[in-house]
């Protein structure tokens, strides 16, 4: 057969067995806690997932303020299964980044970042940041008048840092203000530049994965490992995790479409009640903690100061958390992990409530 | 819950259409007939996933079989059937 | 190899030269980059003209919305009937403010702020008052201009 003939020609270019061996030789330890290893697929599923919707969706898309609006409601309303895919991006993005968040966290308490694995955790939080400026500059690509007061917002937010605040404020709206420039801009980021970037970062996170191994708790680590090898074992679990992933993906997409409100206008009072999506709602809360002024200064700037503080912390959590490092327990980074998780998910809650 | 909701604001919609041109926008086909397809795909889709997981998991079992029984570690000198 | 009354060998010499070179290089061309990718800010106007019979006859207790260069301003006329000119825009985030006619406030959605007539912050979040302009007539001529500022005229 030529199958054959094919197979032949790439073993006498490739070492092929040699591959072979090394997949057969990639073992996945087995024990209580390995239902977290599957975020991390099922993030890079629903990533491939939004990739591919998204290409589909740019071939329709207008990136210009007059006809962004309505080219999605063509979109919904005109092209055939456009409400679908386009549903689908919505949801995919929703649940790409609720299953980040569940890999950021279950990462930080089982002290998966410990010593050798810091770079991982490092490309891994960067990845988390990227996503969320995924979400942020697609939901203006909407140019309704939530999404718009809501980047107002939240651009004008990263305006209060010191310094370079105003310098990100400039850079991110291309102006003083929010306008079509804005549009070509996130768009820019949207579909050209955060995708790059996350195709370079998901391929050093996973060679670095393949590199190290999967981590083991601390509490485990000095037991005795039962282990699988990766293929066709945990191949085969991971497909039927994507499997049910993707029921679900398309049954929100399909039961719940996502509305689309009005073309946005400059000079239009702001839409009652916006709130940020919903992965914004533990800073927009922590935001309202705060006074308009405290002691003279811009209550605002001292906030997002705080805010970014914490979110610096955790992100060089590997670096601070020596005694993990040494392979010891750590109780003092056990709580800050603990305290993180419940912070996020308390403010999640109030600020959906309210 | 939301999809009732959904539904009755798109029927009070459309009767509110005679008097205002503000409308929200559908974002889901209106017609019975396009519905009705759309949630029997949706249903064929899913049984598309729990027959390809049953198989799936079929497969699993077998390999765990073989596995147990040692005898996919195969030597390096055997010769190859395929 | 070096010379006696030198301080640095020829390898330093070179690498050093190399690195500076090098990072001199990409710095002047990463720079040519970011004055690209960099917007030239534009700035808020320092007035604007505005048809004068469009907005003096509005109602009392009533605003009328007009381009602030790219933001709301709003045409303001209290009940008493003396009129004003502000900037639309919460202090707080950057929302467009609404009035409330029936509490005599302006109300911003986003974070549930208030200001009272006079644009003072008198609930919510927002930390200052609220900016309002100069107005003046001329013949049909209605000048909305920032506080301080003269305004001239082009002569037509």
């Amino acid at each position: 057969m030529s199958c054959q003939r094919l197979k032949h020609w790439i073993e006498e270019r490739y070492g092929v067995e040699e591959m072979k061996r090394l997949a057969k030789h990639k073992l996945v330890p087995v024990h209580q806690y390995e239902i977290w290893y599957y975020t991390g697929g099922i993030a890079m599923f629903l990533f491939i997932l939004q990739f591919i919707t998204g290409m589909v969706l740019s071939f329709y898309y207008i990136p210009y303020f007059e006809h962004a609006n309505k080219s999605i409601i063509e979109i919904v309303t005109k092209l055939n299964m456009g409400w679908f895919f386009r549903s689908l991006h919505h949801w995919g993005a929703q649940l790409a980044i609720t299953v980040l968040f569940i890999h950021a966290f279950s990462t930080l308490l089982l002290k998966s970042y410990r010593k050798p694995r810091e770079l991982l955790w490092i490309s891994g939080f960067i990845l988390l940041a990227i996503s969320i400026f995924f979400g942020l500059s697609g939901y203006l690509l909407l140019w309704d008048e939530r999404a718009f007061a809501a980047v107002r917002v939240a651009t004008g937010g990263a305006g209060n840092l010191p310094i370079v605040g105003d310098f990100i404020k400039a850079f991110l709206r291309g102006g003083i203000d929010v306008t079509g420039d804005t549009l070509t801009r996130f768009y820019a980021f949207h579909v050209s530049i955060l995708p790059l970037l996350t195709l370079f970062l998901i391929g050093i996170h996973v060679l670095l994965v393949q590199y190290h191994g999967m981590s083991v708790p601390l509490s485990l680590e000095k037991k005795p490992q039962k282990q699988v090898p990766f293929f066709p074992n945990l191949f085969y679990k991971d497909l039927i995790i994507w499997l049910l992933v993707l029921g679900i993906v398309v049954s929100l997409a399909t039961l719940l479409p996502p509305e689309i409100g009005k073309k946005a206008d400059p000079l239009a009072p702001a839409p009652e009640n916006i709130k940020p999506e919903w992965y914004f709602l533990f800073l927009f809360q922590t935001l309202k903690l705060f006074p308009g002024e405290i002691m003279g200064l811009n209550g605002e700037m001292i906030a997002i100061l705080l805010i970014s503080c914490g979110i610096l912390f955790f992100f060089l959590i590997p670096f601070f958390d020596r005694k993990s490092s040494r392979g010891e327990k750590s109780v003092l980074f056990t709580w800050i992990g603990v305290l993180y998780t419940l912070y996020f998910i308390v403010m999640t809650i109030i600020g959906f409530v309210s | 819950m939301k999809r009732i909701f959904f539904a009755v604001s798109f029927v009070f919609a459309n009767a509110l259409d005679l008097f205002a041109q503000d409308k929200a926008i559908e974002v889901f086909p209106a017609a019975p007939y396009d519905r009705f397809i759309i949630f029997q795909a949706l249903a064929l889709f899913w049984i598309g996933i729990i027959g390809l997981i049953i198989i799936i998991r079929m497969k699993l079992k077998e390999i765990e079989r073989i596995q147990k029984m040692g005898i996919d570690q195969e030597k390096e000198d055997t010769p190859l059937l395929d | 190899m070096k010379i006696a009354y030198s301080l640095v060998t020829r390898r330093t010499f070179l690498n050093s030269l190399f690195g500076g070179w090098l990072v001199a290089f990409c710095g002047g061309s990463i720079y040519a980059l970011l004055k690209f990718a960099f917007p030239t800010l534009g700035k808020e106007p320092d007035f604007v003209v505005l048809n004068a019979g469009d907005f003096v006859n509005i109602p009392p207790n009533s605003v009328k919305p007009f381009a602030w260069g790219g933001k709301l301003g709003l045409f303001f006329k209290k009940e008493n009937g003396s009129t004003y000119a502000l900037k639309g825009v919460c202090t707080h985030m950057e929302c467009n403010i609404t009035y409330k006619p029936e509490d005599k406030k302006f109300y911003c959605a986003c974070h549930k702020g208030w200001f009272d007539d006079n644009g003072k912050n008198i609930e919510g979040p927002p930390p200052k008052p609220l900016e309002f302009f100069d107005i003046t007539t001329e013949g049909q001529k209605l000048i909305v201009a920032k506080k301080g500022i003269k305004v001239e005229l082009p002569k037509a």
